[in-house]
């Protein structure tokens, strides 16, 4: 997940006060249904965000509220277009990554996992004695000395397997590994990828120019939703201002046409209540 | 191709036909055309209306005439109809989510031939990445995605009722506002005139 988005849906909220002057108008904007979140959506960013708006526009009447409503449901959506857009891409550039390591890993750097794999396969197969001896053929076979490669071989063939796909499932599993320390940004993890990238002469610049071509379709998709959302979302706001000039026309129009008609006839003055402290004429 | 005989005697066997007999089969052979009921109008489904009375009255308020009842009714109309297309949109999203095993229909093609291969041979004969694929499905963000790229049709024919009610609340609340604020000009008028009228009396 993006982390801007992270953090806005994490963000604590800067106006506090602002909010909580309009918890009233929130809460009555509940005729207008639930919040539609799919799955693993924050609830209370959905509310805040709400009580955002709300704050900002200030709703005059229930129609104002209705367009507050369809503005925080139409900019959730646009927040979700647009971090699904940013995840997918994420996502499907670590994947290319890890499986560019996996091709590129030296076998030193998965040996211990080889090891790791062996054991775990005929831990509870070699009972008693016969584990001891398992275990010094693994750490032969893990050097690579011939006669433990095929007596370990032989003995996998049993359970339809292979030395080859064991070291296959290693070189994943320690790929997979060092993407999420690449991603934590654990030092040592970052180096060994960035070397790795530099040898083979790619950069991440290059999964991701390869990602988003791979995935047009669907980020082409998802942009067209967030666009659809914008635009409605831009016309809800349009439409408050609309109505708040027309509302404001209208007032004005009628306090003026009281005004003009008091003063045309130079009555106003004289319908006045007197000031305090003087007595009417 | 279907020669014309055939073609005859399938229409008069069509036409002999009584179709479904039972209760249960009339109730379902109702349903036959039913997708989302989204061209549904919301008057016709009695809780909706019952909403969209509520609605109203609180969007025409007090002692408003019967005008402006009508327009605010319209209005409650657009907007019930509104969160129905989209409550409808966001299930349908929510259900396809939750199916555990949801996969493109692409991609279950490709599963359908990798299986049809492999059961043609030795089945231990299948490489990690193979078997990797044929037991893995999208999840987290490549689900919602493939779903999106999967049901673009229905979404986008929920889509078009969405815009449809959208476009009928903003008439239906300009002709609402035109209204009121008539009234309102009309109201502040009779208030000037009743000033000028009383005027003389608070002279």
């Amino acid at each position: 997940m993006s982390s801007r988005m992270v953090a806005f849906m994490s963000r604590k909220s800067e106006s506090k006060t602002e909010i909580a002057a309009v918890p009233g108008q929130v809460q009555r904007l509940t005729v207008f249904g639930p919040p539609l979140l799919l799955e693993g959506e924050d609830a209370a960013a959905y509310d805040e965000l709400l009580g955002r708006i709300c704050a900002a526009v200030k709703p005059v009447d229930i129609i104002d509220e209705m367009f507050i409503a369809d503005i925080a449901a139409l900019e959730w959506e646009v927040l979700r277009w647009r971090r699904l857009k940013w995840s997918l891409m994420q996502e499907a550039g670590l994947k290319a990554l890890e499986n560019f390591l996996a091709g590129e890993l030296e076998y030193d750097l998965y040996s211990e996992r080889v090891a790791d794999h062996l054991t775990e396969i005929f831990r509870d197969k070699v009972p008693g004695e016969g584990a001891d001896f398992v275990k010094t053929l693994v750490r032969e076979c893990v050097r690579n000395e011939r006669d433990a490669v095929d007596k370990i071989n032989e003995m996998l063939a049993c359970i339809n397997l292979n030395i080859h796909r064991i070291r296959h499932c290693a070189r994943a599993d320690k790929a997979k590994e060092l993407v999420q320390e690449y991603v934590r940004g654990e030092r040592e993890a970052v180096t060994l990828v960035n070397e790795l990238l530099t040898d083979a002469g790619v950069s991440m610049d290059s999964f991701m120019t390869k990602v988003l071509g791979d995935k047009i379709d669907n980020i082409e998709r998802i942009d067209r939703l967030a666009a659809i959302a914008e635009t409605r979302r831009n016309a809800a706001l349009r439409e408050i201002d609309r109505r708040r000039a027309v509302l404001g026309e209208a007032l004005r129009r009628s306090v003026q046409k009281i005004e003009d008609d008091n003063f045309a006839d130079g009555e106003l003055v004289l319908q006045l209540p007197p000031a305090e402290g003087q007595n009417a004429a | 191709m279907t020669s014309d005989r055939k073609i005859k005697a399938n229409r008069a066997n069509a036409r002999a036909s009584a179709g479904p007999k039972t209760a249960v089969g009339r109730a379902r052979a109702a349903k036959n055309a039913l997708r989302h009921a989204l061209s549904l109008p919301v008057c016709s489904i009695p809780a909706l209306s019952e909403q969209v009375e509520v609605l109203a009255r609180k969007i025409a308020g007090p002692g408003a005439n019967a005008e402006t009842q009508e327009l605010a009714r319209r209005v409650a109309e657009a907007q019930i109809d509104l969160r129905r297309v989209r409550y409808a949109r966001h299930q349908f999203l929510s259900d396809t989510l939750s199916k555990q095993y949801y996969d493109s229909l692409a991609n279950i093609r490709m599963k359908e031939k990798v299986l049809d291969a492999i059961l043609r041979r030795n089945p231990l004969d299948i490489s990690m990445e193979t078997l990797k694929f044929m037991t893995s499905t999208p999840q987290g963000p490549d689900k919602l995605a493939t779903v999106l790229s999967g049901e673009a049709k229905k979404l986008l024919a929920m889509d078009r009722y969405e815009r449809r009610a959208l476009s009928r609340r903003k008439f239906a609340i300009r002709a609402f506002d035109e209204a009121r604020a008539r009234t309102a000009t009309t109201a502040g008028k009779c208030h000037a005139d009743l000033v000028k009228a009383c005027g003389p009396a608070h002279g």
